[in-house]
Formats: C-alpha cells, sequence, structure tokens
C-alpha cells in the first residue's frame, strides 16, 4: 500500500501544482475569472453538490443511458465477431456492411437518429449502442480467429460439438480481447451518452453541463464536469478491476 | 484390427505450383491391444498421419478405418494426445477441469469433474485437482493431457510425439507411466516419434517411414517381452541390436 503511494505520488503532485498555478493565474488576473473561476471556488460548489445529493439523479440518467447502450453493443458485438470468426460465410455476409459503417464517426448519426427515435431514451441508447459495437465486434473477431489450433483439434478429438466449444473454448480463449474492446467501448459510451445528451438534453450530466454554459452558470458547469471526469475514472476502474479478476489465469508465473 | 490405413495419401496445396504430395500411398495396420509406434526422420510428415488417423485431418485419396467404420470426422474410440501439451490445456480450467473436459459435453460438468480423480490419480497426480496447468512442470502437464484422454476411456490413443518436450529424466518417468498405463488398461496405441529408444522401448512394432513423400519403408517387430522396465530394457542385447539397425536407417549419412 505505502509502495502504491510512493508510485502515485508524482503525478497527484504534477496535479496539485496545476491546480495551484490555475488558482495563482487566476487571482493574479491572467485569466478572466468569468470565464474560469479559482480550482478553490468550483471545489466549494462540487462539494454543495455533493453533499446536498443533488448530483445524484443526473448521474444516475447519464449512467443508465451508458448501461444500457453498453450492455446492448457487447451483446450484438460478441455475437456478431463470433459468428464472423468462426464461419467464413457470415464473415463475407457481414464484412462489407461493418466495413462502411465503422469509420463513421458515431456522434454525426445522432441527428438522424433523433429524426426517427426522438429525443428520448431510445435515441440515447440506440446512439450508445453503435459506438458500442464496433470496437467489441473488431476485437472479437480477432480473438476468435486466434484461438489456438490446437485447443481446438482437442476439443474436436473429444468429440465436442459446435456451441460447447464456442460456449466453453472459444469464447473464453477471446476472452482477453473482448474485454480490450469492451474497455474501449466503455469510455466511446460515456462519450456517445454526454454528447446525446447535450444534443436532445432532458437530463443527465451532458445536459447539465450545457445548460450550465447557457445560463452562464460557469461555476456549475465546471463542477458538473468534475463530476463527469470521476465517473469515467471510477467506471474505467471497476471495469479493469472486473477484467483482471476474470482473467486470472492470465496472470501466470512462467 | 482396430485400426487400418489403406494405402492413405495426402496432398497439400502450393502458392502456383502443383500440389506438394507429402504421403504416398500409406499403409498400415494396428491390431487391437497393441502398440505401436511410428518411427521417422523429422518433417517426414508423422503428424500428419496421425492426423489423418485421428480424423483430424482428411485423407487426399487412401481409407482410413477404425473397428472397421471409415474414419471421416474425430471417431469417439480414439483419443489424440498433442505434443504441445500447454496448447492443448485450457490455460483459465483447473487441472480437474482440464480432465473433465473428456467427457462433460457426454454426461455434464458434475459428473464428468467426479470422473476426472480416478485417471488423475493413475497418472500421479491426485492431489493437484485444484491447481491451474500453469502451475505445474511440463511433464506434469502432459500427465494432465494424458489423464484427460484416459478420462474418455478410448479403445484407442493416438499420440503425436507427446515426450519431445521435455527433458530426459522426466521422458524417462512418462515412459514408465505409459508402460503402465498400458499394462492396466487394455489400449491400442499409435505412437509418433523420432526417438529411437522411445519406440524400442515401449512398442510392440515399429513402422519406419521413409523421408517426404512418405511411405513406410518396414515394420519391425520388437519382441521384447513385457513387463518392461524404461531403464533395464535399454540394456538388453535385443534392445541396443534394434537401436543400431533403425538408427543406422534413420541417419542421414548413407544419402
Amino acid at each position: 500500500m505505502a509502495e502504491r503511494l510512493r508510485a502515485i505520488l508524482p503525478g497527484l503532485a504534477v496535479l496539485a501544482l496545476l491546480l495551484a498555478g490555475l488558482e495563482w493565474a487566476v487571482e493574479a488576473g491572467l485569466i478572466r475569472r468569468v470565464l474560469l473561476p479559482p480550482p478553490s471556488v468550483i471545489g466549494t460548489t462540487l462539494w454543495d453538490l455533493l453533499a446536498s445529493g443533488e448530483f445524484i439523479a443526473p448521474l444516475l440518467a447519464t449512467l443508465r443511458l451508458v448501461f444500457a447502450g453498453f450492455a446492448i453493443g457487447s451483446v450484438i458485438g460478441v455475437v456478431l465477431g463470433t459468428a464472423m470468426g468462426w464461419w467464413p460465410a457470415a464473415f463475407r455476409l457481414f464484412e462489407p456492411l461493418v466495413e462502411l459503417l465503422r469509420p463513421i464517426p458515431k456522434s454525426a448519426l445522432v441527428p438522424p437518429l433523433m429524426l426517427f427515435l426522438g429525443i428520448g431514451d431510445t435515441m440515447k441508447i440506440t446512439s450508445v449502442t453503435l459506438v458500442v459495437i464496433f470496437p467489441v465486434l473488431l476485437n472479437t473477431l480477432q480473438g476468435v480467429r486466434g484461438v489456438d489450433r490446437v485447443m481446438l483439434d482437442a476439443a474436436r478429438t473429444h468429440g465436442w460439438g459446435t456451441a460447447h466449444t464456442l460456449w466453453h473454448l472459444v469464447l473464453p480463449a477471446a476472452l482477453p480481447f473482448i474485454l480490450a474492446g469492451m474497455r474501449i467501448s466503455l469510455g466511446l459510451a460515456l462519450v456517445l451518452a454526454v454528447l446525446a445528451e447535450m444534443l436532445a438534453g432532458q437530463g443527465g450530466l451532458g445536459f447539465l453541463i450545457l445548460d450550465m454554459q447557457r445560463s452562464f452558470l460557469i461555476r456549475q458547469m465546471y463542477a458538473w464536469l468534475v463530476i463527469l471526469a470521476l465517473l469515467g475514472l471510477v467506471l474505467n476502474g471497476v471495469f479493469v478491476a472486473l477484467e483482471r479478476r476474470a482473467l486470472h489465469w492470465q496472470n501466470r508465473n512462467p | 484390427m482396430l485400426l487400418e490405413l489403406d494405402a492413405v495419401s495426402k496432398e497439400f496445396p502450393t502458392r502456383g505450383g502443383p500440389p506438394a504430395r507429402v504421403m504416398d500411398r500409406v499403409s498400415l495396420d494396428v491390431r487391437a491391444g497393441e502398440f505401436m509406434a511410428v518411427l521417422g526422420p523429422s518433417g517426414c510428415g508423422k503428424s500428419t498421419l496421425l492426423q489423418m488417423a485421428a480424423g483430424l485431418l482428411p485423407v487426399t485419396s487412401g481409407t482410413v478405418r477404425l473397428a472397421g467404420r471409415p474414419v471421416t470426422a474425430p471417431p469417439p474410440e480414439a483419443v489424440y494426445v498433442f505434443q504441445q501439451y500447454s496448447r492443448s490445456l485450457l490455460p483459465w480450467r483447473t487441472v480437474r477441469d482440464n480432465v473433465a473436459f473428456a467427457t462433460e459435453h457426454r454426461v455434464g460438468r458434475k459428473r464428468a469433474r467426479a470422473a476426472a480423480e480416478e485417471p488423475l490419480a493413475q497418472v500421479g497426480l491426485g492431489g493437484f485437482g485444484d491447481h491451474f496447468p500453469w502451475q505445474l512442470s511440463g511433464g506434469m502437464q502432459q500427465r494432465v493431457a494424458i489423464a484427460r484422454a484416459l478420462a474418455a476411456e478410448p479403445a484407442m490413443l493416438l499420440m503425436d510425439e507427446p515426450f519431445s518436450a521435455v527433458d530426459a529424466l522426466t521422458r524417462l518417468d512418462l515412459h514408465a507411466l505409459v508402460l503402465e498405463i498400458c499394462a492396466r488398461r487394455s489400449l491400442t496405441v499409435l505412437l509418433v516419434t523420432h526417438d529411437v529408444e522411445e519406440a524400442i522401448t515401449l512398442a510392440d512394432r515399429i513402422a519406419v517411414l521413409t523421408p517426404r513423400p512418405t511411405t513406410v519403408a518396414e515394420v519391425i517387430e520388437v519382441g521384447i517381452d513385457r513387463p518392461r522396465d524404461p531403464v533395464a530394457t535399454r540394456e538388453l542385447p535385443r534392445f541396443l541390436e534394434l537401436r543400431h539397425a533403425l538408427l543406422d536407417r534413420l541417419m542421414t549419412r548413407h544419402g
């Protein structure tokens, strides 16, 4: 524990220096106070938000979008990626479609989605789902194709069927790739959730940040921004911990 | 006759050129209960031969029959033991669950786990069920792979240079284990190896292969009584005689 603390100490020091520098720059008049209040003032506002519990409802609204889209997108990505990695026919069938859709910045799809799905949760979850699918799909595809030939032959010589092989051998073997893809997608899911809330906002962190800016509540805007940053940090941390647990067999000593 | 290879040939496609014929009308019979070794120089397609016998690789022409039935897919009576034990075991599974691998798709995970204990004990890994493969030495990992094959209760084992990746002492231990298992169970074994001494120690008959395109040069009766001891057998006159003849034949000095 002490060692861990020592390891992150220099990074924290840089952070503290940066905040102190900003504080000084604002106080010295180098940065206009209306554009960036001193970090200490933002800190007080943030504390009020947290202490009052006011942050909970918007946070949950955004989290709901992230989780729903992440779950649906991950399932679609894993199922489609596994099919494409396992059956060459499925690959030939879907590869052109995937290659066409993949390079489109998914943020650009929010306006057309609004035409079809309105500005409610369906549209937002669909936006998140779309951005989640592709990293998961491509990583799953790569992972499934990379499963060791010898392992697959071991399953064949013992008479394993396709379904049993896919579920008990191919998916676990591809899991490191799948989880790496999901980790990328989780970050993107948060981006798209915030963006969709900004473009079609009724609530949530993204909506609030834009709303505060438009109402010129600059302190509050920054405070919500910090909450968003912390959310991203926590989501990634939780995911990495779960990933490490699921892949315990990878941290082997040679 | 348990396993019959009848004029089996194998060709692999090459880039741009005509297909490469790696095996040319190989015929081989393995009797029920017999231990047969296939001996050949490296790169002669021994593993290819064994994979075709196991139904893991299609033949280009000819037929493979197991217990009279043509082999087109991996048959339930024969189990393949791989040279690369560390790649054939599942690293996310415990040793017990790796052995349960053999039967879980037929009897369910729970019963397969229970059935894993006996073969594990037989290969001397009774207390290692909860270990992961990567916590074991190479020789122990290959024991797990053998236990897994035994758990399937096959009539036939197809062993692909299973002891070539372990050190010499471990190899002797594993020879002793295989001799003991064969004495206890009525198993038919087809073993592929490039190790002359291993072939003589373990086998009843040895089929000697030629370099590519592979054919069977001759089949030799070992004629050493069982039970055999992997150390003492090596000092028998018959062992030395066979060793001399086989090495002479396999070495490339004659061109």
